[in-house]
């Protein structure tokens, strides 16, 4: 089965540099791609979320890597790893621990065949870790995933736990319809950053996305 | 920053040959392929575009149709809208909605909604009807800047180029207003999969005509429905000689 999911993703993804974080090399579908233009009937995967680097992650991991000093000896938890970038990232600045989690399995095994790319090695796992209490992290990063309302509301509530508990929660969003104006009073602006061409192109309508802290 | 709003419809695909139904009711849209109406899909691309150059802060998308009329609305939102209304539509209903009812559908949306900007395709490719966007702005008693091939931003209003006979027309308009959307105003975008899989995930409600207090009963009644007349074969002639000949027999010339 492993062995079988890594061929199919490297089948269909190519070694992209296009984004905001260039110096992680990441395997991903691209204009280049047969798949790019595919339906969804198309195409092998459900849902291949990981197989495209959302702005909120990009943002997420760029500034992880411009300020290294929010992960360094730090224990990650990055939820809904995608392609693995915010893990890789805070891995290549010194984390203590980094364990990239998403409930789909093609997703981690897509993050692990990133990491290696980086010369990064990262633990994973595809428990779906929504509600838990997270006591072996002090640091969780949410790359893009206020994009789906009432997963939203599940998710909002959870970090805002996991915040009281005094941990540092790190929020990437283009302005994804999830992340209300309500819900960006609770937290603080880090960064602001403007998309590449190339993530324009696979957002429709989003020019910037931003990195925000869930206020303790 | 404005609000806008898009209207989009599903009709039949421009690329299939449409069939008159033996009744002569209508044309036959069981099992034929449907798509986004193509003026519309320029309407959602100029939506889209505002947003991008931060003109616009939200882009909403309405159709009035079946169930399947959502699959049209994934489209607008895979182009890059917001959020997307579906007023539903259906059977006999829906064969006789008309221009009017759809009028006073976006109206009652762009109040409800507070817009600013009301982007429709200037015509639908089934009906050929162009009234949407005119009959909107009169029901709403806001300016109009139809056939429009260039939509530029200027102080608190809008500068439009309209395609006109013969030329050009620039006109300039307050918000909010009504544009309908020519041909050349912008070429729309293709929807591609990282698109489409985000769009799913983006806000659609469902309400009906009844809902926002609209009466669509029909003002017009379809009476014939007739295929274009078959053009008769014509005949290759050898020489200009033989086709004077011809033209002179037929009594042309």
């Amino acid at each position: 089965m492993l062995k079988e999911a890594t061929s199919l993703i490297l089948k269909h993804t190519v070694v992209s540099r296009k984004h905001l974080t260039p110096e992680l090399a990441l395997r991903l579908i691209t204009p280049d791609c047969p798949l790019w233009r595919a339906t969804e009937e198309q195409t092998p995967f459900k849902d291949p979320f990981w197989a495209f680097y959302w702005p909120g992650g990009q943002a997420t991991a760029r500034f992880i890597l411009d300020n290294g000093n929010l992960v360094k000896n730090r224990n990650i938890l990055d939820v809904g790893c995608g392609c693995g970038a915010g893990s890789i990232a805070a891995a290549k600045m010194k984390a203590k621990r980094v364990l990239a989690n998403d409930i789909d399995k093609f997703a981690v095994i897509a993050t692990e065949i990133n990491a290696k790319l980086n010369d990064i090695t990262v633990e994973t796992s595809t428990t779906n870790l929504i509600g838990d209490r997270c006591i072996e992290f002090d640091t969780i990063l949410i790359g893009d995933m206020f994009y789906d309302e009432e997963f939203a509301n599940l998710l909002f509530e959870w970090l805002h736990t996991l915040s009281a508990d005094g941990k540092t929660v790190l929020i990437g969003d283009p302005g994804r319809h999830g992340l209300t104006a309500r819900r960006r009073r609770s937290m603080s602006l880090l960064a602001k950053y403007r998309l590449p061409t190339h993530s324009t192109m696979e957002n429709n309508g989003f020019t910037h996305s931003t990195v925000w802290r869930l206020n303790t | 920053m404005s609000r806008v709003l898009v209207g989009v419809k599903r009709v039949i695909d421009y690329a299939v040959k449409v069939r008159v139904k033996p009744d002569k009711t209508g044309v036959v849209t069981d099992g034929v392929k449907h798509s986004m109406n193509p003026f519309d899909e320029i309407a959602v691309e100029e939506a889209v575009k505002m947003k991008e150059k931060k003109i616009a802060s939200e882009v909403i998308a309405v159709s009035c149709g079946p169930a399947q009329a959502q699959e049209t609305l994934r489209t607008a939102l895979a182009m890059g809208a917001d959020r997307a209304i579906h007023v539903e539509v259906a059977g006999p209903a829906y064969d006789t909605l008309q221009p009017l009812h759809v009028a006073k559908i976006l109206a009652k949306l762009s109040q409800d909604e507070k817009v600013d900007i009301v982007i429709v395709g200037k015509q639908a490719i089934d009906d050929d009807s162009n009234q949407t966007a005119q009959m909107t702005a009169a029901l709403l008693d806001w300016p109009q800047a139809t056939f429009a091939s260039k939509v530029e931003k200027s102080g608190d209003g809008l500068t439009v180029t309209r395609e006109i006979d013969g030329g050009l027309e620039v006109i300039k308009t307050k918000l909010p207003a009504v544009v309908s959307a020519d041909l050349r105003l912008n070429e729309p975008r293709y929807a591609t999969l990282p698109n489409i899989m985000k769009a799913k995930k983006k806000p659609l409600k469902k309400v009906t005509p009844k809902d926002l207090g609209v009466d669509i009963a029909p003002r017009i009644k379809v009476v014939s429905v007739e295929d274009p007349p078959v053009r008769q074969a014509g005949a290759v002639v050898p020489d200009v000689d033989a086709l004077v000949a011809k033209l002179k027999e037929g009594g042309h010339i």
